[in-house]
């Protein structure tokens, strides 16, 4: 049985009513529980100190965000990613962050003190944010300071990215540690944000292998992702033996996603949770933490994480209906919509020539990629 | 982007009457495989590792002893390129003579650099790189003024910028303009280029889209 933490104040980290990473997903989530008869009980957090923040960011960044969060416009925020259409400032937005990242480190700190050995942090997930560069909608990197606590406390941690971008943040800030495994799924930087996590980027120095990438073909379907996640995630954790997995779980590999073009279906997703959940058990002593991250279609993305909600407390069933209530309350941001069902419907859309080809690409991916890896892993 | 701009300054450069040998060991030891051969500040040709296998091989009618003199086999007078040259340029004049590099010489003919194939390739990647967090899009424009001032204007009224272009003819009438922008939300910039009539190669639109 694991732990959420959630605080109410995550809803003030808000881009405006137009932005895709909306507090509303959470809201629509955290209702949905509710309607099923299932309400989330949660352990409330404190937002992350400066001292937190410092252990991944650097001063002069954390200051600039503190100068726009407090209404100041230094000129020179663009270049840091700030003031963007990715990232539009707003009043508040230091003390709105570092709410998230509060949240992610809480859960971290439960793992630490052995207080909790799985934990959900229903939030957070801001794996684009660099040292000094604001990127993707992340002001702050949570993940990386929950890391960089985990391994002061002395554990290595292995960080699985699921979200449909390359963690590219989280990958940098531990490009040459040697105790922490990156290793991240995402639709091909080819085409897609932020154009990183190529197979070739390996990590430095001492942590020179221990960064991995799988980055999939556009319109890679369910099928295939389970066929690429079976060959390699395994093996990448039974050879580093982590003593914890902290895993960003982003629901943007979604078919319905308005961002991305993987195909992933609620029952990938479930599939997929329920690997994670096996994999911690096998590999990483039991410890798990999971945050969100992206997943920016307000039909799905609620429905992917209720689902995540129940696997990783173990809910006994999966219900089938959605609530009528919940459907009724949301009606308006779920538009005019056959919707009925938590689950994907079996066939939930045309099958698309370019997923076979996907698929065949992929599977030469995972080769080649546990060529490069061999000489690591032998 | 120009050729001073990617060629190597530290040129390593050899004298006329260096045994083939010689110069052999130098190409291996600082595994490079041109040298410019210069005499008194002057470049008097470039000497190849290929220049030197074909020069001594046991299938030439009459090879070359290892102690010959550079000056017997190298390509002379050499094609050099300004430092003020477009990088394409070089491409280019490599391309058309089959040749892997260009010594660099400025106004008064002293060499200054050396530009190779493998520097046009770093220039190529240079060009189509990511080195910040970026999408890409594709668009296919109408050959003709204004397109891309109308395509960047669009851009930049959503503030979003832009980290590289790249703009090729393709057919007769039309140009394809490869862009990588500073932002996450590729799909919905190429649903409103859609709107706004742009021809959009990337990403494509999805075909399940509610």
């Amino acid at each position: 049985m694991g732990k959420v933490v959630y605080s109410p104040r995550y809803r003030t980290y808000d881009f405006g009513p137009e932005h895709p990473f909306s507090p509303i997903r959470i809201d629509m989530l955290l209702d949905l529980m509710e309607s099923f008869g299932r309400p989330l009980s949660f352990t409330e957090p404190s937002p992350a100190d400066k001292r937190d923040l410092l252990s991944v960011h650097d001063e002069g960044y954390v200051a600039l965000v503190g100068a726009l969060s407090d209404g100041l416009e230094p000129p020179e925020a663009a270049g840091f990613g700030l003031g963007t259409a990715d990232n539009p400032t707003f009043s508040g937005m230091d003390l709105a962050a570092r709410w998230l990242v509060g949240g992610t480190l809480h859960a971290a700190r439960l793992i630490s003190a052995e207080s909790e050995t799985k934990v959900l942090q229903l939030g957070g997930g801001l794996h684009h944010a660099q040292r000094a560069r604001a990127s993707g909608f992340c002001l702050y990197n949570d993940i990386a300071v929950a890391v960089r606590h985990l391994t002061e406390a002395g554990l290595w941690v292995a960080y699985l990215d699921i979200d449909v971008h390359h963690g590219d943040g989280v990958q940098q800030i531990f490009y040459e540690d040697e105790h922490v495994l990156t290793l991240s799924l995402h639709e091909s930087g080819r085409y897609l944000f932020p154009g990183t996590g190529e197979t070739r980027e390996l990590g430095n120095g001492m942590g020179r292998g221990l960064k991995m990438n799988l980055p999939l073909e556009p319109f890679t379907d369910g099928e295939s992702y389970l066929e690429v996640f079976d060959k390699v995630v395994p093996r990448a954790l039974d050879w580093f033996k982590p003593d914890v997995l902290v895993v960003q779980a982003g629901a943007d590999a979604h078919y319905e996603d308005p961002l991305a073009d993987l195909m992933l279906t609620t029952h990938t997703y479930e599939k997929l949770y329920r690997r994670i959940m096996e994999l911690a058990d096998r590999f990483a002593g039991g410890r798990l933490l999971v945050t969100l991250g992206g997943g920016y279609s307000l039909i799905s993305a609620p429905r992917v994480w209720a689902i995540l909600c129940h696997v990783f407390l173990g809910l006994p069933d999966i219900p089938r209906e959605l609530p009528a209530a919940w459907l009724d309350r949301w009606a308006d941001k779920l538009g005019e919509d056959s919707l009925r069902t938590l689950h994907d419907a079996s066939a939930a859309f045309e099958p698309v020539p370019a997923s076979l080809q996907a698929a065949q690409r992929n599977r030469h991916l995972a080769d080649r990629f546990l060529d490069v890896m061999s000489p690591f892993w032998f | 982007m120009l050729v001073r701009d990617i060629m190597n300054r530290q040129v390593r450069i050899i004298p006329p009457d260096m045994s083939l040998s010689s110069a052999y060991g130098i190409m291996q030891s600082h595994s490079i495989r041109h040298l410019p051969v210069v005499d008194e500040g002057r470049l008097l040709g470039v000497v190849t590792d290929r220049d030197l296998r074909l020069a001594t091989s046991a299938l030439s009618p009459v090879p070359f002893p290892a102690d010959a003199r550079v000056q017997d086999v190298m390509a002379t007078p050499p094609r050099t390129a300004d430092p003020m040259d477009p990088v394409e340029e070089a491409a280019r004049t490599m391309r058309e003579l089959k040749i892997g590099c260009l010594p660099v010489l400025d106004d008064d003919g002293g060499l200054v650099g050396i530009v190779t194939g493998i520097d046009l390739l770093d220039a190529l990647v240079r060009l189509t790189g990511v080195d910040k967090p970026s999408g890409r899009i594709e668009v296919r424009l109408p050959d003709r003024p204004g397109e891309l001032a109308r395509l960047t204007s669009f851009l930049s009224h959503r503030n979003v910028n832009i980290h590289s272009i790249l703009s090729y003819p393709e057919g007769p009438d039309t140009v394809t303009s490869v862009l990588r922008v500073g932002t996450i939300e590729i799909r919905p910039v190429a649903d409103a280029l859609r709107k706004a009539d742009f021809e959009v190669l990337w990403p494509p639109p999805k075909p399940w889209a509610r």
